[in-house]
């Protein structure tokens, strides 16, 4: 496995604590460091405390949801880049979380493949990253 | 309702009451019926020329001149028994029957009733033309032929309403469906994602725990894992996608790469061949998403029905600017009387089914103004199939 030339810091956030720890367990064993919050609120007291590379963050979560929390963290001039996962990825989900400046939409289930390669991308070309998908990982 | 009421009336015994249909009428035509039964031929030609060479009316019959003497036969039986008779309840089931033929076949309402009117007057011309010297036997056998035709406009008419109240009911469930699906489907993915993520995981730590292996048995359950997970998935996107109803964004690409998409996401067990005759020329302007998953829901369908082992073939030929595929299983084929439900959301005879699978593809079609339906059994129909067909056969025409 290719490791991460320095420990850079992701953010896992879904109210299925299970599938953000499995997440962060992945990227763990990729090289990256990660912290779980299972919720946006969570998330953005968790933020100030240390510095992160990106953040990956569900759609659909109790409170804010994963737009919302991106729209927060972006407002104070904050570029981190951001990574949305949605089990609905129609048009309007899409668009919701791009305009809040989500780099990546994925989709729900998340290809594992997909996500490293998505995470590396917009570690490369920060939020702005202009790849957006929305067509299922499996076919 | 009221309990205590008459029984209730048929649907023919109420139309034939309006209208004043009764035995004399029968009798009439019956009686008349040597001096009509010639003309029948120069009657059923003129009916389908008029349908043949009409651009528009002309799309519902796509099977060649074989067809057209398949439906001019029909239609001399038809003339037959609507001048014989008996006009009974019989008599009525089997109209409708016919009459489901045409909504099936496409035939557009406005034709149908055109198409009558045609029959109607030729068939008058012949009575008048006959009984002439007897003005009032003339005007009592002409009755009972407008009264016989009126009939049969009511009985075409109710199975257009049918067919029409059926897809409603259709609709209105896959709305239904839809609000389900959008939840339950979000709920599931997420448990699944875990189980996919730590198989994952799993398979990370036994491939550098057991460097060279690890123990087989362990390293097959948790390929046995993945997979099943993978499959439940792709219930959750089927059903998915028949809720959310997409638009599909069509491109031309060769029928044959079609196939091939939807035979690779059926993942067809080892034994199952498929045989087709595509021409490697043959395009379809379709959403090769949407379309290969039609394919892959009628393989995997066909590969249940021969329990893993046999051959699916596939036919092909142009139908207009459109492709017909005539995809037929080698299995016990679909029983009769559940034949016209099998694309209805929810219906399966499966003991694993969701009944997803074939009202996906039936709307699948709908969205690319193509078809998908069953083709008549032979035992049942004297419509032929290829010479392989013992099983099921669905006709999509894309």
């Amino acid at each position: 496995m290719v490791q991460a030339p320095h420990l850079l810091r992701i953010l896992v956030v879904d109210d299925h604590v299970e599938l953000a720890e499995n997440i962060a367990e992945i990227l763990d064993g990729q090289g990256y460091y990660t912290e779980v919050a299972e919720s946006a609120e969570q998330a953005l007291a968790c933020l100030p405390k240390q510095a992160f590379d990106a953040l990956i963050t569900d759609f659909r979560l109790p409170g804010l949801n994963g737009a919302e929390l991106i729209a927060a963290v972006h407002q104070h001039g904050n570029t981190l880049p951001c990574l949305v996962m949605s089990a609905f990825t129609d048009q309007e989900t899409v668009e919701q979380a791009r305009t809040a400046g989500a780099g990546v939409v994925l989709p729900k289930p998340v290809n594992i493949q997909a996500l490293l390669v998505a995470l590396h991308q917009i570690l490369e070309t920060g939020a702005d990253a202009a790849l957006v998908s929305t067509k299922p990982a499996t076919v | 309702m009221d309990q205590a009421g008459p029984p209730a009336l048929t649907f023919f015994e109420r139309i034939k009451d309006y209208v004043r249909f009764t035995a004399e009428d029968s009798a009439a035509l019956l009686e008349v019926l040597p001096a009509v039964q010639p003309h029948f031929v120069p009657i059923i030609d003129d009916f389908y020329d008029a349908i043949l060479t009409h651009q528009d009316a002309s799309k519902s019959i796509t099977g060649g001149p074989e067809q057209v003497a398949r439906l001019k036969k029909t239609l001399t039986d038809w003339l037959l028994e609507l001048v014989s008779g008996p006009h009974d309840e019989e008599y009525f089931l089997k109209r409708a029957r016919i009459g489901r033929m045409h909504v099936r076949i496409g035939l557009a309402q406005e034709y149908m009733f055109t198409a009558m009117n045609r029959i109607r007057v030729r068939l008058l011309n012949v009575v008048y033309g006959h009984l002439m010297p007897w003005p009032e036997k003339c005007s009592a056998t002409s009755r009972a032929f407008e009264k016989i035709l009126d009939l049969e406009l009511a009985i075409m008419l109710e199975t257009y309403r049918e067919s029409l109240l059926s897809a409603n009911r259709a609709a209105e469930r896959l709305a239904t469906i839809g609000q389900f699906a959008a939840g339950i489907g979000h709920e599931l993915r997420n448990p699944l994602g875990v189980v996919e993520s730590s198989v994952f995981l799993l398979r990370q730590r036994l491939g550098s725990q057991a460097e060279g292996g690890g123990d087989p048995k362990v390293l097959k359950h948790i390929d046995r894992i993945g997979n099943e997970v993978k499959r439940a998935n792709k219930t959750i996107t089927d059903l998915l996608e028949l809720a959310r109803n997409r638009a599909p964004t069509r491109e031309a690409m060769s029928a044959q790469s079609l196939l091939e998409l939807g035979a690779s996401a059926a993942n067809l067990p080892e034994k199952i061949d498929i045989s087709h005759d595509v021409a490697p020329e043959t395009n379809v302007l379709v959403d090769a998403g949407q379309m290969s998953q039609v394919f892959s829901n009628l393989f995997i369908n066909a590969a249940q029905a021969m329990n893993g082992k046999g051959t699916i073939h596939i036919k092909t030929r142009p139908a207009g600017t459109k492709v017909e595929f005539r995809i037929t299983d080698e299995g016990p084929g679909v029983p009769l009387d559940v034949a016209h439900r099998i694309f209805e959301p929810l219906f399966t005879t499966k003991a694993k089914g969701t009944g997803i699978g074939l009202s996906l593809c039936r709307r699948i079609l709908e969205a690319h103004e193509g078809t998908i339906s069953l083709a008549p059994h032979k035992k049942h129909d004297d419509e032929t199939l290829g010479a392989e067909a013992r099983g099921a056969t669905f006709v999509v025409v894309v």
